[in-house]
């Protein structure tokens, strides 16, 4: 908990003040990487960046298929922020991932983005029509799943972070030196690229889901 | 009562051992798709990931409920 001193003093969570570490890192990176790009003989630099940003864009095709295609920008940006923001342990920081607030709210724009795909594509009738698919007993679970999805989504990145922030903070007092760094490896790397994958992947999933 | 509430927290945490044998069960027969079929061991690691963070979601809510217990009424 930080605080502004703006009249009587403005309170801000720790998420909220790491989550603008990441941004400014995010928005640097982008700024910086995005200079002096050539049409002719580019650079190593820009044929790095191109190979990346193909790698993530071939990856959110495959998953989303040709009528999601214009959610990938999003996808992206959302990968990068949760890749980020889970790393950010290695750096002496809290992830803001675990603030139960920051997953409540990636979870809430995702279920948004893909009821938005749904009625964008379906149209409003066919969107409400998909509900009795494929038979009409199924309603009530489709129209669960709106509630279950979100809840789920946001409940798995903020377990897992929750958790390994724990287990770490646990091998930290155990022995302080040398100890943590394999579990760093696991816990903050391996674990954190893992749930943004999953995440960003449940949702590409969803969507396809919605406009097909 | 503190004790109470641990072991009620302890009890919430057994939900791990779903997931662990469902991540187990779910991995060898991948690894033994892949030894089948080499070929198809993108799809498989795809289908795989997504099997294991949805066995995983079981133990995750285990850690949760057992989160809340302790904050709630410890």
């Amino acid at each position: 908990m930080f605080t502004i001193p703006v009249g009587k003093g403005l309170p801000i969570y720790e998420s909220v003040v790491v989550t603008w570490i990441v941004m400014a890192v995010l928005v640097l990176l982008s700024m910086i990487l995005v200079r002096n790009l050539k049409v002719e003989n580019p650079g190593k630099k820009q044929l790095a960046l191109e190979s990346g940003y193909l790698f993530f864009r071939n990856f959110f095709y495959n998953l989303l298929g040709e009528h999601g295609a214009r959610y990938i920008p999003y996808m992206i940006t959302v990968i990068l922020y949760i890749g980020l923001a889970n790393i950010m342990g290695v750096f002496g920081f809290v992830p803001p991932t675990k603030d139960m607030g920051v997953t409540i709210a990636l979870s809430l724009m995702s279920i948004f983005l893909i009821e938005y795909a749904g009625i964008r594509h379906k149209g409003t009738k066919g969107w409400i029509k998909a509900f009795a698919q494929p038979v009409a007993v199924m309603l009530p679970i489709n129209i669960l799943e709106i509630f279950i999805r979100p809840l789920s989504l946001c409940m798995r990145l903020f377990g897992n972070v929750l958790g390994s922030y724990v287990v770490m903070k646990l091998i930290e007092i155990i022995c302080p030196i040398l100890l943590p760094i394999p579990f760093n490896l696991y816990f903050d790397f391996f674990d954190g690229f893992i749930q943004a994958y999953v995440f960003v992947f449940l949702t590409s999933l969803f969507i396809n889901e919605a406009v097909e | 009562m503190t004790s109470l509430i641990a072991i009620g927290a302890a009890i919430a945490v057994f939900t791990g051992i779903g997931a662990g044998i469902g991540i187990g069960l779910a991995t060898g027969k991948a690894a033994e798709s892949i030894a089948r079929q080499p070929e198809a061991e993108g799809k498989i690691r795809s289908t795989l990931l997504l099997g294991c963070a949805l066995a995983e979601a079981t133990a995750i809510y285990g850690f949760v409920i057992g989160l809340l217990i302790i904050i709630l009424l410890g």
